[in-house]
């Protein structure tokens, strides 16, 4: 049960993009502050919202 | 144990072909729903264990050794190895779209067997393999995209005309997908108001994500789902008061305007506003639904209502004319075979594949869950009584204006039904009336309503979850509307650019509004065509949506062959050219039948022509109407010949391309990314 909550959980992350900015900030070795969200979910979103969603 | 193996798939395949033939055999007494539910699963576990091992390690030769791209070119957001179990949930919150949710119930006209059978044999033999085959291609491609891999595999004409065709193919879906979520909400106050909230919802959440609690995703997303549901609660005190109700008691011209002016403001808006949120808002609840209705459907387990055929076979159907062949495979689409997964299997997905051994899972496992979601509304749809049924999808110029004239219609076709019982279903769900709500939305709606309300609660609750599920598959049909009018802007403005440089820069305001008013513009006027038509716009549309996007899949399927072609010779084409010719048959007779059947519900000319001979004769009443009628019945039988020339096209550049292989005149050599050992260590993932 314990490792059915953490996958859930790793999946809502990883849906809701939260995994995604830590890898991010891992990789460039940045701190967490609401400009460098706003700059990693703005580079998200626009390569995310260039492809259509499925039907 | 080999023993033991072997015999626990020998019963999984027996069990697979026994429920099948149970559901097909069945006739007279109600089948229970787990029957369905056991086929299913029984045929995808079967179809997973032996066709998709056999694709992995024959065909594809899948090499866990080799670095994938998300390993090779990893830069920690594209890039990135990723859990198999999360990408695979990724991938199918991805292609998990509202096609699967209204196709089968608007195939369920048929009866409940051929739109079953389809979506399960479709699905293993046909979806699910195109999906594999394209994950694959595009990981060993460094995760090229659909149009990139035509063109380099096959050629430039090929490349250019899938581009053309996805934007056309897109402009159809979005108007399809609009109207669906017209027919739902009109003269439906508590619906109308649940979704006009969601918009407040979203925005709050993008002003909360960006400047309060900046990457507080899930947190956010948990607010927002709270107040949706709070909105649903405030949806029956609306509907209910005097003066709020008929502020949101709208007619479909007007929920059309409102829906199109929302698409150009979602479209030229920054996505962080109300784009980003809507989407984590959509996603979270479409799987948070989806699986809620398995757990409903194994709790309830309901009987189907529906019989397994209907006298619709004959192809008079009211929600859509036309026989089962080709119509309930175009009709059906996402759930056993989607155009469009390749587009997403060719974009994020390949990119944070680990492992080379996770495609199988992703690409084919997750096609498998996408045709039981199809199933499941194949359920959510026969279990209410068929009369209901058809008075919910059927618009009035079949089977009569008034509810006495629908009720006594539908009950001469042997499925009785009252006006009595229609009205206390209205009741029981907060709606005024549930006459003519074409599109599926609704009788899905109730369908799921029905499950859940027998979880517990009964009728006391039906009425919230019949606004559930109206909510649910509205909201995220806007976001497929949102998103898609934006992805078409910068599509436009890829071409406009090679023409005028600034039209094609996305920061350019004049540029964004023109282009994404070109877009909504397009999609717009189908939508308003689909309000005006007298047959309810689904006859005409879903068709042409569900032609374009099984096109789509041939297209798809022609890029798998080529590969395959050209990493095995003729050996193995039968895998993607089995069901490519099948889609071409069925895709080639659909449209050809609704460009020129002499059936006016079917064919587009026949209908513009009894439509001019009623102008001419003096018999049309409203003769502007008329002429605007047969113009929109030509416009839609040149936009069916248009997808046929594109997708021919394409298939004649494959063949010549195969051709040309298997005499071994042309370079056979395919295009992937050199080998590279993988490095990456199981602790990584």
């Amino acid at each position: 049960m314990r490792r059915l909550g953490r996958f859930i959980l790793a999946l809502l992350r990883e849906l809701a993009d939260e995994s995604a900015y830590e890898r991010h900030l891992a990789a460039h070795g940045r701190a967490h502050s609401g400009a460098e969200w706003r700059r990693f979910s703005e580079e998200r979103q626009r390569a995310r919202y260039a492809m259509p969603r499925c039907c | 144990m080999k023993l033991l193996t072997g015999l626990f798939w020998s019963a999984v395949a027996g069990a697979a072909a026994l429920c099948l033939g149970a559901i097909a055999l069945h006739r007279g007494e109600h089948i229970n729903s787990i029957w369905l539910v056991l086929a299913a699963a029984c045929s995808y576990a079967t179809g997973y264990r032996f066709y998709s091992k056999f694709l992995a390690a024959r065909v594809l030769a899948l090499d866990d050794r080799r670095a994938t791209p998300a390993e090779r070119l990893r830069d920690g957001q594209d890039f990135e190895p990723t859990n198999k179990w999360i990408l695979l949930g990724h991938h199918f919150a991805a292609i998990a779209g509202p096609g699967p949710l209204v196709g089968p119930v608007l195939a369920a006209q048929f009866g409940y067997l051929p739109g079953t059978l389809w979506i399960i044999i479709g699905a293993v033999l046909g979806g699910a393999a195109q999906d594999f085959v394209i994950l694959f291609a595009s990981m060993r491609r460094d995760g090229k995209s659909l149009g990139q891999m035509a063109r380099e595999e096959i050629g430039k004409v090929a490349g250019f005309t899938a581009l053309i065709t996805v934007l056309l193919i897109m402009i159809i879906m979005l108007a399809v997908m609009a109207l669906v979520v017209v027919n739902a909400l009109k003269g439906s106050p508590w619906g109308a108001f649940t979704i006009a909230a969601t918009i407040p919802i979203a925005l709050f959440m993008g002003l909360y994500l960006r400047y309060w609690r900046p990457a507080k995703v899930l947190e956010c997303s948990a607010i927002g789902c709270l107040l949706v549901m709070a909105a649903i609660f405030a949806g029956r005190s609306v509907a209910q008061s005097a003066a709020l109700a008929p502020l949101f008691t709208l007619g479909a011209m007007a929920l059309a305007i409102a829906i199109i002016v929302y698409g150009f403001l979602a479209s030229a808006l920054p996505v962080w506003l109300l784009l980003a949120p809507r989407g984590y808002l959509s996603t979270f609840v479409k799987l948070g639904v989806i699986l809620m209705l398995g757990v409903g459907i194994l709790f309830v387990r309901p009987q189907l209502q529906l019989p397994a055929f209907t006298r619709f076979v004959d192809g008079t159907g009211p929600i859509f004319a036309g026989k089962i062949f080709p119509f309930c495979f175009i009709t059906i689409a996402c759930g056993s075979i989607s155009g469009f997964h390749a587009l997403i299997a060719s974009g994020t997905t390949p990119k944070m594949i680990a492992k080379e051994g996770h495609a199988r899972p992703i690409g084919y496992g997750s096609m498998l869950l996408e045709s039981f979601v199809a199933i499941m509304a194949m359920i959510a749809a026969c279990v209410l009584q068929p009369g209901v049924y058809f008075a919910v999808n059927s618009p009035p110029v079949t089977v009569g204006a008034t509810p006495a004239a629908a009720v006594a219609t539908i009950s001469s076709w042997g499925f009785p039904v009252t006006v009595t019982d229609m009205t206390n279903l209205a009741r029981d769900v907060g709606e005024q009336t549930l006459f003519n709500r074409t599109g599926g939305a609704p009788s899905l709606a109730l369908g799921m309503a029905h499950i859940f309300a027998r979880g517990g609660g009964g009728r006391a609750v039906i009425g919230f979850w019949y606004h559930f599920a109206i909510m649910f598959e509205a909201l995220f049909i806007l976001t497929i509307l949102d998103t898609g009018t934006r992805v078409g802007r910068f599509m436009l403005q890829d071409f406009l650019g090679h023409a005028w440089k600034p039209l094609g820069r996305t920061s350019w305001m004049p540029g964004v509004v023109a282009t994404s008013a070109v877009i909504v513009a397009a999609w717009g006027y189908f939508l308003i065509q689909g309000v005006r038509d007298p047959l309810g716009g689904i006859n005409s549309l879903w068709p042409l949506y569900g032609t374009a996007n099984q096109l789509l899949a041939a297209i798809a399927l022609c890029v798998a062959t080529t590969i395959l072609l050209k990493m095995h010779g003729a050996k193995y084409l039968w895998i993607t050219c089995a069901p490519l010719a099948w889609l071409v048959a069925v895709t080639f007779t659909a449209a050809w039948q609704k460009i020129f059947s002499p059936v006016p519900a079917i064919g587009f000319l026949a209908q513009a022509d009894r439509l001019e001979a009623s102008l001419r004769a003096g018999a049309a009443a409203d003769p502007a109407a008329t002429q605007t009628l047969i113009f929109n019945a030509r416009l839609d039988a040149v936009l069916c010949g248009v997808f046929l020339a594109l997708v021919t096209t394409i298939l004649l550049d494959s063949m010549r391309v195969w051709v040309g292989i298997l005499r071994g005149t042309r370079d056979a050599r395919v295009c992937e990314a050199p080998y590279v050992l993988s490095e990456l260590r199981a602790e990584e993932l």
